[in-house]
């Protein structure tokens, strides 16, 4: 699994609400200084991840599954500045990265002529307040805590729309399950993670 | 602030990446708008960052770790100045899309109060395009063959479930029926992406109908 051997992985905040974790860390490390020690160590811990990430669904081969884990590095190399670890923790932000250069990849291997680049669809949006920000972080470590008591089928499906890259429609499919079913299932475990809920 | 908003099932599949293109942008356009749906799609994001770190890793040779290495001298590291987003610019997406703004654009004339402007978004399968309804005019009642996505721009206009503003987001479905009016005060321009081509309803417009073919990618 993912679990760190040192056992440093485990975030903690101090009173200033700033995020002190390894690989934060590792991120503003990358960003101040250009430390390829401290991208060496992020590469280790995330570039199996990635790979996982583009194998998944088997739409990728491994060769093009090796391709995306270096183009996403690349990119965490070169964006590590915009990094803000007061908005998200480096998961998420090393998450939309490999999601949105796996989209670009889907796109490139279907030929699609278009201008427009995952980035565009998903802008950074540099307009949040500190209080916006707390509030994000905040609601996403509820995620992650409540993450652990959901239930296998509804993590299951989760699983598929989310790493597999399969529509609700495709995931029925596969399921052998009504659409319906998918839907509310996938409506269910996103209550459960108070996701829509404003606080 | 927008008061229609994408279902919970599209923001989950545009968190995902799952979207095509076209949809994905409409999403994405309806967000500028829309702090609300911004904050829903963030934490459906954590949601797969959380699915993402509990992934069993597949091992990454160091031949990969050096050929990255290598190649860090040519990238540096971007630079980052604070964009100047706000709210009420048009979205940079759809900016791109234009290459310009909405002013720059090549409209062609439907009827004597709707103009559209076609986009490539180079989706082979939805049209994108944006309308123009002259303040107080009509779209003539037609019916939808597949999937609409409509977003206001800017101006508004209301049809019989509803009035709409600035941001709002709709999602027709096949077969629903509705003649769009804009509001009286300044002219509409919304985006629309589509399927399936849109079919005019009453006798006076039916004739176009074998015209609306659908402009794809």
């Amino acid at each position: 699994m993912t679990d760190n051997p040192e056992g440093t992985r485990t975030g903690s905040d101090d009173p200033g609400g700033r995020r002190t974790d390894e690989w934060s860390e590792c991120l503003q490390l990358i960003a101040g200084s250009q430390d390829r020690a401290a991208f060496t160590r992020f590469f280790r811990h995330f570039g199996p991840l990635i790979k996982a990430f583009a194998l998944a669904g088997s739409r990728l081969s491994a060769s093009v599954a090796d391709e995306l884990v270096q183009e996403v590095m690349l990119k965490v190399w070169q964006k590590a500045g915009g990094f803000n670890p007061e908005k998200a923790s480096a998961s998420t932000w090393v998450y939309t990265i490999a999601r949105n250069c796996r989209t670009d990849m889907f796109r490139r291997l279907q030929k699609f002529d278009t201008p427009l680049a995952e980035e565009d669809v998903f802008p950074d949006r540099e307009n949040e307040e500190p209080f916006a920000m707390l509030h994000g972080r905040r609601s996403e470590e509820r995620v992650r805590e409540l993450m652990k008591s959901l239930p296998a089928d509804q993590m299951q499906i989760l699983a598929k729309v989310y790493m597999e890259g399969k529509s609700h429609a495709e995931a029925a499919a596969e399921l052998d399950l009504p659409l319906g079913t998918v839907k509310s299932r996938v409506r269910l475990a996103i209550q459960k993670l108070q996701i829509q809920i404003d606080r | 602030m927008a008061n229609f908003h994408p279902e919970l099932d599209l923001l989950t599949e545009h968190a995902a990446g799952n979207l095509p293109l076209a949809q994905a942008a409409c999403v994405s356009v309806h967000m500028n708008y829309c702090e609300q749906c911004q904050r829903t799609s963030a934490r459906l994001q954590s949601l797969g960052a959380s699915l993402f770190e509990g992934l069993q890793g597949e091992p990454v040779g160091d031949a990969l770790l050096n050929s990255v290495l290598a190649r860090l001298d040519d990238e540096p590291p971007l630079s980052y100045a604070r964009s100047d987003w706000s709210a009420g610019k048009t979205p940079a997406i759809l900016q791109r899309l234009m290459s310009g703004d909405l002013t720059d654009l090549v409209w062609k004339k439907i009827t004597s109060s709707l103009s559209i402007s076609y986009l490539k978004t180079g989706d082979p399968n939805y049209e994108f395009a944006l309308y123009n309804i002259k303040a107080g005019g009509k779209i003539p009642e037609h019916t939808h063959c597949g999937s609409e996505i409509t977003l206001v721009l800017e101006g508004g206009f209301s049809d019989a479930d509803g009035t709409y503003h600035q941001g709002d987001f709709l999602l027709r479905q096949p077969g629903d029926v509705h003649a769009p009016t804009a509001v009286q005060s300044e002219d509409c321009i919304c985006l629309a992406v589509l399927d399936a081509p849109l079919k005019f309803t009453g006798w006076q417009y039916r004739w176009m109908n074998p015209f609306l073919k659908l402009r794809a990618g």
